[in-house]
């Protein structure tokens, strides 16, 4: 038996399985070592059933679905009968805009962030519960949100759909956010139409995006208003379309009644307004996903993995984060599972890591290191057991 | 439902279960609905409701001043929809269904919130001063129009704040939904057929046309675009399409002639897969709910949706349409 698959086995031996909701409804899926299918269709009755099969089989990947059916360990879709699913946001660090560029302690921050954001949206605009929305690290490169509020679980993935185009921001309007008005200048009123001031507002009290744009350019406004002036418009102007005039003329326009004006939601002249306010867009929105690549998350009969599993890549377990501890949640240190004990190895590239709070920095070559950092390193191929071992 | 039994307001939303147990409490049978001379005003109104749905779409108010007209007014809602249902076409079902929501829209604009909140929970809408919770918002708006997308709207803590007019339209669409689901398992009584034998003859010659139409020239899927290949075959993988992509798909196989039934089976695939509401989504974009029919969008847009995989061809094309024009005439 090779090294990652014994320790896996040992760590289900005494562990408990954190079970889902409805767990005898849903469908189970694994992949074992040293094998490339998944072998799915599987359904527990109980608990002692599905630790028996993780303690015999210890799968690199334990996975269960979204969805909960009435015969889950059917084949197919139609025989299994849908019966409703959990909404599942699935944030992975291969979503972020220059992931490859991340090392995994700084994508998993990254992510993290967007956790936060989405955890934002799911509480003030969807209104659902903290003890609702559950966080999990995936064990990978991301972090899972689960919702199981009972208004959910019977969207089709139309609907689902809407929802995650709201959390990304696509498909958002401005112009069904803000209101433009012509107003006639005073004094002007004889030329009828031709002399008017177009002005933006956006409505203080609503909720939605348009709450989220109006306080992100009150924000921004504030920020650049604080900044001397060169850096002021070396901001404004790396905002497409926004030439050094106008840069100045906006940040010269920027007086503590101006702000005040904006609080209120009264854009005066719109220059900027919309090229300020797409960026913006992008920055309050949530990465979900790649461009090419379709989020998962409407998907209703999708496969997430077991909380309590191990991830057979990392040998990180799937853990449940505390959303008010979330910013103090290390992954590397509350998702590790393994021992101190020593473990030989090889280094096929070299690693600087900081893991349960110790900081490894590791040639290629032998190394001896505590049993947790030999499986995370093994599991991620950047180092094999020393053979004498095995 | 309503506080004390106000006639007037059952005989405008004869749909509700309390109207429906009011005719219930009658207790008149229903031979007699069918037949005796007292109720021949109720016949009429009966027949006209089914007339003005197929030919204008949307039932005409009557005036209500006494309780006569009431009366008769809740006795024309069964009526009508046993003659729906003895005509026996898809086709009618659904325009009806539609006709009689858009006359309760028009009604329930006018009435004050709390009756509208009222007649909300009758179809499961939890509704409270903001507005409707998103869920239900959800499962009734037209989500694939801009202004109706849950992104431009104004979501508070799990609510969609809507104006008066736009909840009662979302309860439109719930009653038409619960109308055309009654209706699809009703069977009419065999008098029925026989007491208004002419009209629903009429109404069967003019549906004939709408329910089955000739097919049109084979469609050939190699011509596709790339862009509407892709969609199709996740379509058919019961895959999950954006809704700019479903729109794109539906608009695109309409242009080139497809019938709905056809275009539904397409989307059948997929595991949520709600025949009516497809549908529904599809005839609205086709224009045949909805009577905007939707042009099929430009290589510009399908490109700003993440949707275009151009191909060599694709170089010299800026409508999809054009593009398989192009191929098909080759
Ligand atoms: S260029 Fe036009 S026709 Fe070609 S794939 Fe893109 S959108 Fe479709």
């Amino acid at each position: 038996m090779n090294f990652l698959k014994k320790r896996f086995h040992r760590y289900y031996l005494h562990s408990r399985i954190l079970l889902p909701e409805r767990f005898e409804r849903r469908e189970y899926a694994f992949m074992l070592f040293d094998e490339d299918t998944m072998h799915r269709h599987m359904a527990f009755s109980s608990r002692e059933q599905l630790s028996r099969y993780l303690h015999s089989h210890a799968p690199a990947h334990v996975y269960y679905s979204s969805a909960y059916y009435r015969t889950p360990s059917a084949a197919t879709m139609r025989e299994k009968q849908w019966m409703g699913a959990d909404l599942i946001f699935d944030l992975d660090a291969d979503h972020l805009p220059q992931a490859e560029q991340l090392s995994y302690t700084e994508a998993l921050v990254e992510v993290k962030k967007e956790m936060q954001k989405l955890l934002s949206f799911l509480h003030d605009d969807f209104g659902f519960g903290k003890n609702e929305t559950r966080v999990y690290f995936s064990g990978g490169r991301g972090y899972h949100c689960h919702v199981s509020h009972k208004a959910v679980l019977s969207l089709g993935s139309q609907e689902r759909r809407e929802i995650i185009d709201y959390i990304m921001g696509r498909g958002l309007d401005l112009s069904e956010i803000v209101r433009e008005r012509s107003i006639p200048r005073e004094g002007d009123a004889r030329y009828g139409q031709r002399f008017t001031h177009k002005t933006i507002e956006i409505d203080p009290s609503s909720g939605g995006w348009t709450r989220r744009i109006l306080e992100g350019l009150v924000a921004f406004y504030e920020r650049i208003r604080h900044m001397e002036r060169e850096d002021a418009i070396r901001e404004l102007t790396k905002i497409e379309g926004i030439g050094r005039k106008t840069a100045e003329e906006l940040y010269g326009g920027l007086t503590d009644e101006r702000i005040a004006r904006i609080k209120r939601g009264k854009l005066d002249q719109a220059t900027g307004f919309k090229r300020i306010a797409i960026p913006l867009m992008k920055n309050l929105a949530v990465s979900l996903t790649g461009e090419a690549d379709e989020p998962v998350t409407t998907d209703i009969k999708r496969l997430i993995r077991l909380p309590g599993s191990l991830h057979g890549k990392t040998g990180l377990r799937v853990t449940p984060v505390d959303i008010d501890g979330m910013e103090g949640f290390d992954p590397l240190r509350d998702a590790v599972v393994f021992g101190d004990e020593p473990v030989k190895i090889i280094i096929n590239k070299p690693v600087e890591i900081t893991m349960n709070e110790q900081t490894f920095k590791l040639e290629k070559g032998d190394a001896e290191v505590p049993e947790y950092l030999a499986v995370f390193l093994v599991a991620r191929r950047n180092a094999v057991i020393k053979k004498s071992m095995e | 439902m309503f506080n004390s039994v106000d006639l007037t307001q059952l005989a405008r939303y004869p749909f509700t279960t309390e109207a429906k147990e009011w005719v219930k409490n009658e207790k008149v049978n229903t031979a007699d609905i069918l037949s005796d001379a007292v109720y021949e005003r109720a016949r009429m109104r009966g027949i006209a409701r089914v007339h003005q749905a197929l030919k204008r779409g949307i039932v005409d108010e009557v005036p209500l001043l006494g309780e006569a007209d009431c009366i008769m007014e809740l006795f024309s809602y069964p009526i009508a929809r046993m003659i729906v249902a003895a005509v026996e076409s898809e086709y009618l079902i659904r325009r009806y269904a539609l006709a009689e929501a858009k006359k309760a829209y028009t009604a329930l604009k006018n009435e004050p919130p709390e009756f509208i909140s009222i007649l909300a929970g009758e179809f499961g809408i939890t509704t409270d001063h903001r507005g409707i919770h998103f869920t239900d918002y959800l499962k009734y708006a037209p989500t694939w129009d801009t202004k109706w997308k849950l992104v431009n709207r104004n979501l508070q803590h799990g609510y969609v704040v809507l104006q008066h007019h736009e909840i009662a339209r979302l309860i439109q669409e719930a009653i038409r939904e619960k109308i055309q689901r009654e209706l699809a398992n009703l069977f009419a009584p065999p008098e029925v057929k026989r007491i208004f034998r002419d009209d629903i003859v009429a109404m069967r010659s003019s549906v004939a046309s709408k329910d089955r139409r000739p097919k049109i020239e084979e469609v050939n899927e190699e011509y596709f675009p790339p862009c509407i290949k892709s969609l199709a075959a996740a379509a058919r993988a019961g895959t999950n399409i954006p809704h700019v992509g479903r729109f794109t798909l539906v608009t695109f196989l309409h242009a080139i002639g497809m019938e709905t039934d056809d275009i539904l089976k397409l989307f059948s695939a997929s595991p949520d897969f709600n025949m009516e509401k497809t549908r529904y989504q599809i005839e609205h974009i086709t224009g045949k709910a909805s009577g905007t029919t939707y042009a099929v969008p430009r290589c510009d847009t399908i490109l700003t949706w993440g949707l275009c995989y151009p191909d060599q061809l694709c170089k010299t094309v800026r409508h999809p349409l054009f593009y398989y024009r192009r191929r098909s005439r080759r």
